[in-house]
């Protein structure tokens, strides 16, 4: 039996509840809007919010550089350069699974199946302007859950990632919206509390919200690029000889007897500091026996190179050298990594002093790690980073950084940062190393000093 | 619209939105991959130098010359070229050989010794270093020795042999670099080819006492050549 409501909308018979129609006690009275509408207008803005963060996420699964949104404001604000947004975006913690799929299932996509699924509950119970005390307890439970992630993902980026993202504030502040406005509802909810509370209506409505979840990581999954499987299993290129006759190479803290890699880096290169804190950040590094070898993009002592693209980088590359010992006895493998994690930490203020002043930046090289005093700028580290830089011509590698090569075979580009896990631990797999066996070095790539 | 109704229109236009975008998102990115797939990818290779003065013909002339001095394998020559090999393989006058290492003029060094003498002084030492640590892509690093046209010819030609040999055997004993073999090539003119004129005073020098044209034939000139054969 259908009565017209107070609205002269068709409602079911108060008696029924408003949800699925089953018998249930008399109808909750009408209630206040406003608080569920702020939890509607929330949930919708998170979910905008979360929706520019996924497609800025799937833009790079085409394994290109893309500009990224970066605004308070949803949509706002694209850039292409280094930012809070695009340092998240390409941390380990932006997705989940990204040893199994190519850059994992991004958890940004979770978050607007939540806040779709928010708004849905919101908005119905609007729609239908009313709701039981059960209806908006449980959307404030659900409320709960994009706020404790909120939380979570707040303090992993500050402590972790160490940077902040502002479409990710845009969805800790929806998150803090309509936790605030779900509690509000139910607090102004005239309805009589749930004496019996049905059980089955809360798992329906729980199952709902895993649905959200379920349908859109299915379709990611089934829809998302894959890419070339064999470039994971086999790389791009491979090195004339990983051998380092001139003992260029500089030890990085990694898994002891792991497979043997090599890191192609230059100090002061964003994108270097930034591989290098995702490849940190993995468990698959404790797989690698990773040493460096110094590329560094500046001509004054790099001719591939028609400019210095990151001032003072053969300094700190010298600094580097120095710090690690330029004999034939073991490398200081401690020495040389704090020197390193220094000018990764100081990459912008080095630059710009190299640039304004080169010896000055020595001399703070020098007075930051005394050690390097009498070796910094000497013929012999000179001619050692020549050495680093011919190791390179030696096996014709791409004038790039950063690389990393496992075993002789060279990771692809594209697969260095959403990839970088998924990549890494195919080409670490018993059928990866079996296709990097049989792939043969470059035919370009000739012996050095050989015309 | 029946409260069944209104749920679950609301629950498939919530649910249909995200997934329509999820979708096309999707699809995007996969063409995308495909289209950069197929595209040409251009990365520079790292190179040795091959500077603007490389042209042919210096080209072909160094190749002759360090062929001579067995920098190249097959090259047929053996360490150090005779003055007069080194004058066959140029097949040069002395002014056109000396006009081949000008632009060298901001990398060289020349380095000075004393009337009769072959021992490099501390200045020489710093000045080969420095001329041996600035490499940077280049190949093959020459040593041009000559001495000045004092004494016997003889005496000469073993004098400026002497002067390279001491130039190579520093740079053996400071880098211990097993590169030398390959890309060190010595040339001893002694007094009879290629005698350097006045104007080589003005280059980097290791000393910087005034300079005549008899000073600065007593010497050896240090450079790397940015050329790739």
């Amino acid at each position: 039996m259908r009565t017209p409501d107070e609205t002269g909308l068709e409602t079911a018979d108060p008696s029924k509840s408003l949800d699925d129609g089953q018998l249930e006690a008399p109808s909750p009275p009408a209630f206040e809007r406003g608080p569920l509408v702020l939890t509607g207008v929330g949930a919708l803005v998170g979910a905008i919010f979360a929706g520019v963060s996924t497609s800025d996420f799937m833009a790079h699964l085409d394994r290109q550089v893309h500009a990224i949104h970066c605004s308070f404001i949803p949509g706002a604000g694209r850039e292409l350069g280094e930012s809070g947004c695009k340092a998240v975006m390409l941390s380990p913690y932006s997705s989940f699974f990204r040893e199994s799929f190519w850059g994992g299932v991004p958890v940004s996509l979770w978050a607007l199946a939540t806040f779709a699924f928010l708004a849905y509950r919101a908005w119905l119970l609007v729609w239908n302007q009313r709701a039981s005390r059960a209806e908006t307890g449980f959307l404030w439970l659900a409320t709960a859950l994009p706020v404790a992630m909120s939380v979570l993902y707040g303090v992993l980026s500050v402590a972790k990632v160490g940077a902040t993202c502002k479409v990710c504030v845009g969805i800790y502040v929806s998150s803090a919206l309509v936790f605030a406005g779900a509690a509000w509802a139910h607090r102004k909810n005239p309805a009589p509390p749930d004496l019996s509370p049905d059980f089955g209506r809360l798992a329906r409505w729980f199952a709902e919200g895993v649905a959200f979840v379920l349908v859109l990581t299915l379709t990611y999954l089934a829809t998302a690029p894959s890419g070339d499987p064999k470039a994971a299993l086999q790389g791009c290129g491979t090195l004339v000889s990983g051998d380092d006759p001139a003992q260029v190479m500089l030890p990085l803290p990694s898994g002891k007897g792991g497979e043997p890699a090599i890191e192609v880096l230059d100090p002061l290169c964003p994108a270097c500091k930034a591989f290098d804190e995702r490849l940190s950040a993995s468990d698959l590094k404790r797989r690698l026996e990773l040493k460096a070898v110094l590329f560094p993009l500046d001509n004054t002592c790099n001719w591939m190179v028609t400019e210095a693209l990151h001032p003072g980088a053969c300094a700190v590359s010298e600094a580097l050298l120095c710090a690690a010992g330029l004999g034939s006895g073991p490398k200081d493998e401690k020495a040389a990594t704090e020197l390193l994690a220094w000018a990764f930490k100081n990459q912008e203020s080095l630059r710009a002093l190299a640039a304004k002043d080169e010896p000055a930046l020595r001399q703070k090289l020098e007075t930051n790690f005394p050690a390097v005093k009498g070796c910094l700028g000497s013929a012999l580290v000179k001619n050692k980073l020549t050495k680093s830089l011919r190791w390179a011509v030696a096996n014709a590698i791409p004038v790039l950084t950063p690389q990393l090569f496992v075993g002789n075979s060279r990771m692809c580009d594209e697969d260095s940062d959403l990839g970088l896990e998924f990549t890494l631990s195919k080409m670490l797999s018993k059928a990866g190393q079996k296709a990097r066996e049989k792939v043969k070095a470059s035919p370009r790539a000739a012996k050095e000093g050989t015309p | 619209m029946t409260s069944a109704s209104r749920t679950v229109t609301a629950f498939m236009v919530a649910l249909l939105v995200p997934v329509v975008l999820v979708t096309a998102w999707a699809g995007a990115a996969g063409r995308r991959l495909r289209e950069s797939s197929s595209a040409t990818k251009d990365v520079a290779v790292a190179s040795a130098s091959n500077d603007s003065y490389c042209t042919p013909t210096l080209k072909a002339i160094i190749r002759r010359v360090a062929g001579a001095c067995g920098l190249i394998e097959g090259g047929g020559g053996g360490r150090g070229c005779q003055p007069m090999e080194a004058k066959k393989v140029a097949a040069l006058s002395g002014d056109d050989f000396n006009a081949l290492f000008k632009p060298l003029s901001k990398r060289a060094e020349i380095i000075q010794f004393d009337l009769g003498k072959a021992e490099l002084d501390p200045e020489a030492i710093a000045a080969v270093e420095k001329a041996w640590s600035d490499q940077r892509g280049a190949s093959f690093f020459f040593v041009v020795s000559r001495a000045s046209p004092d004494g016997a010819a003889d005496f000469n030609e073993t004098l400026s042999r002497d002067r390279a040999k001491a130039v190579l055997g520093h740079l053996g004993e400071k880098f211990k670099d097993e590169d030398l073999k390959n890309q060190v090539g010595l040339l001893w003119l002694g007094e009879q080819y290629a005698q350097l004129g006045d104007e080589f005073c003005g280059w980097n020098r290791s000393r910087t006492a005034a300079c005549t044209a008899q000073d600065i034939n007593r010497s050896a000139f240090v450079a790397w050549i940015d050329c790739a054969l």
